[in-house]
C-alpha cells in the first residue's frame, strides 16, 4: 500500500519536482557568474565588505524560490485529486484516510526538501568558493526562514485546495497569507534567526489542519 | 444476511429534504438496480453508503458496518464505480495496474489484462487519453482484480455506448454467477439493468418502493387504447403514469383490465380499442416515476 501511494504521488509530482529542481540549479549557477562576475570587475575587498560589513545578501535572487516551489508542488499533487473529485478514489482505498495522506504529505514534503535542499547547496558551495567559510554558513540560517515559507505555503495550498467551504477557503488563504510575508520580513543575515525554533512550531498546526480539512472534503461529499 | 441495510435514513441538501426516514436492504448476492429520476438523490445514496457524505440522521450498514466508519478491511471488500468513470488519468494502464495491485491483497493481474487488453493499446497508454469508453473498461479491470464481495456501481453506463455498456453486463453477469456477490447499482439506461437485477428499488421524492423484477413486472401492468378525445388524466389510486401520442393512450397501473376498465368508465373515458401491451421496464419506470 505505502509503496502504491509513493508510487502515485511521484507519477504526479516527478516532471514539476523536476522543474523545481532545474529552476533551483539554473538560480544557483546565476548567483555563481554574479559574483563572480562582481569579484573581477570590482575590487574583492569591495565584494566583502559588502557581504561582511553591510550583509548584503548576494543570494536574494533565490529568496522566493521555495515558496513558489511549495506552491507548485501541493498544486501538481492535489490539483489533480480534486478535479473531477478524483480523492474519492484515494479515500475508498483500504487504509485509513489520515495514513494515507500522510504519506502523501511525506512524499510532497520530501520532494520540496530536496528541490529546496539543492539551493542551498548551492548557494553554500557558491559562497564558499568566493567568501571565509562563516559568510557561506551564515546562509543557513538567512535561508531557513524562507524554506519554512515555502513549507507552509506547500501546506497551506494543499488546505485550502481540499477546503470546500469558500469562506473557510479565503480565511485560511488569509492566514498563511500573513504567516508567510512574515517570513519574508527583514533584511540581512539571520534576521529571523532567534524566533526560528518557535517558528519552526507552526508546521505541526498546519499539518494537522491538512488533516481537518481532508476530513471535511470527505464529509461533505468528497 | 444483508449486505446493504439502510434504517431511517434522513439527508437535507441546501435546506431541502433528499430522504425523510428512509429503509431498505439488499440481500447479500442478489443484484439490485437503484432506479430514479435525474436529482433524486441516487448519487447521494451511494455516496452515504460509501462514507462521502455524513448522513443528517439514520443509520447505513454496509457488510455490516456503519457506511461513515467503514474499515480498511470492509472497503477492500468493495468495488466501487464512481459517476463518471474515475481514474487516474495521469497514469498509464501499466501503473494503474502497478498502483492498485499494491492496495489489494487479492488483485489479479490476469483480469485486470484480460479486460483492458480487448482495447489493444499497449500498457504505456495514458489513461488521460483515453475515450469514455476506454476509461470505463479501465476502472472496470480495476474494480474486477480487486475480487470484491460487493460491487457498487454508481451509473455505469454514462457516456458508454452500446457495445461498451453490453461488454460491462457480461462482465457482471460472470460476477455475479459466482457464489455470495453482491451488486448495488445505478444506471439512467434503464433497458440495461432488465437484464442484470432481480430485485429493484425505485426512488422518487425522498421515497422508495422495493420489489423484485419478476414480481414487479408480473403486477404492474400496461394498457394501451385509442381515444379521439384530447383529455388530461392525473395520476391516483388506481392509475399510476398516463401517456398520450396522437390517439393512441397508455396507461400504466397495478390494477387488473376489469378494474382499470371500471375506473375508466367512472372518469367518464370511453376507450376504444383497450388492450394490455408488452411493456420493457423502461416503460413501467416512466410509467411509475413519470417523465419529469
Amino acid at each position: 500500500m505505502y509503496r502504491s501511494i509513493i508510487l502515485k504521488e511521484w507519477l504526479k509530482l516527478r516532471w514539476f519536482f523536476a522543474a523545481c529542481v532545474l529552476a533551483h540549479l539554473a538560480l544557483c549557477l546565476r548567483i555563481f557568474f554574479v559574483i563572480g562576475r562582481q569579484m573581477r570587475e570590482e575590487h574583492a575587498e569591495m565584494v566583502w565588505y559588502q557581504a561582511i560589513h553591510i550583509h548584503t545578501v548576494m543570494y536574494q535572487d533565490i529568496r522566493f524560490l521555495p515558496l513558489f516551489t511549495g506552491l507548485l508542488l501541493a498544486a501538481a499533487q492535489f490539483m489533480p485529486e480534486i478535479l473531477g473529485r478524483r480523492m474519492r478514489i484515494a479515500l475508498h482505498l483500504p487504509t485509513g484516510r489520515d495514513r494515507m495522506l500522510l504519506l502523501c504529505l511525506l512524499a510532497g514534503i520530501a520532494l520540496y526538501l530536496i528541490a529546496t535542499g539543492l539551493g542551498v547547496v548551492g548557494v553554500f558551495v557558491t559562497l564558499r568558493r568566493f567568501f571565509p567559510l562563516e559568510v557561506a554558513f551564515s546562509a543557513l540560517p538567512t535561508m531557513a526562514p524562507w524554506l519554512l515559507a515555502g513549507l507552509l505555503a506547500y501546506l497551506g495550498m494543499t488546505i485550502v485546495l481540499l477546503e470546500g467551504e469558500t469562506r473557510r477557503r479565503v480565511f485560511l488563504a488569509l492566514v498563511f497569507g500573513v504567516l508567510v510575508t512574515m517570513l519574508f520580513h527583514g533584511n540581512g543575515y539571520g534576521w529571523l534567526t532567534p524566533a526560528l525554533p518557535y517558528l519552526v512550531w507552526l508546521v505541526v498546526p498546519a499539518m494537522l489542519s491538512v488533516f481537518e480539512s481532508a476530513r471535511r472534503f470527505q464529509q461533505r461529499g468528497a | 444476511m444483508n449486505a446493504i441495510e439502510v434504517h431511517n435514513l434522513c439527508h437535507r441538501y441546501n435546506g431541502r429534504t433528499i430522504y425523510q426516514d428512509l429503509n431498505f436492504s439488499v440481500r447479500q448476492g442478489s443484484i439490485c438496480g437503484l432506479l430514479g429520476k435525474n436529482g433524486q438523490g441516487k448519487t447521494t445514496l451511494v455516496n452515504i453508503l460509501m462514507g462521502f457524505l455524513g448522513p443528517a440522521d439514520g443509520r447505513c450498514l454496509v457488510l455490516g458496518e456503519n457506511s461513515h466508519d467503514l474499515s480498511p478491511a470492509v472497503r477492500s471488500r468493495i468495488g466501487l464505480l464512481h459517476e463518471g468513470h474515475l481514474a487516474y488519468e495521469f497514469m498509464t494502464i501499466a501503473q494503474t495496474e502497478q498502483f492498485f495491485s499494491g492496495c489489494y491483497p487479492d488483485w489479479n493481474a490476469d483480469i485486470f489484462y484480460g479486460l483492458v487488453e480487448k482495447m489493444k493499446l499497449p500498457r504505456s497508454h495514458k489513461v488521460g487519453n483515453m475515450s469514455c469508453g476506454q476509461r470505463s473498461q479501465v476502472v472496470l479491470g480495476v474494480i474486477m482484480a480487486q475480487n470484491p464481495d460487493l460491487l457498487i456501481l454508481d451509473d455505469y453506463s454514462m457516456g458508454l455506448d452500446a457495445g461498451y455498456r453490453r461488454l460491462f453486463l457480461d462482465v457482471l453477469h460472470e460476477f455475479a454467477s459466482q457464489d455470495g456477490k453482491t451488486i448495488f447499482v445505478t444506471s439512467h439506461i434503464v433497458q440495461d439493468l432488465e437484464q442484470l437485477v432481480d430485485t429493484m428499488i425505485f426512488l422518487d421524492k425522498g421515497e422508495i418502493l422495493q420489489t423484485g423484477l419478476e414480481e414487479f413486472m408480473g403486477s404492474f401492468h400496461k394498457y394501451v387504447f385509442h381515444d379521439d378525445n384530447r383529455f388530461s388524466l392525473e395520476p391516483d389510486e388506481v392509475i399510476k403514469g398516463f401517456e398520450q401520442r396522437g390517439r393512441q393512450v397508455a396507461l400504466y397501473s397495478f390494477a387488473g383490465e376489469e378494474q382499470i376498465q371500471g375506473h375508466l368508465a367512472a372518469l367518464g373515458i370511453r376507450p376504444h380499442n383497450f388492450h394490455p401491451a408488452a411493456m420493457t421496464l423502461e416503460d413501467a419506470f416512466i410509467g411509475l416515476m413519470g417523465k419529469y
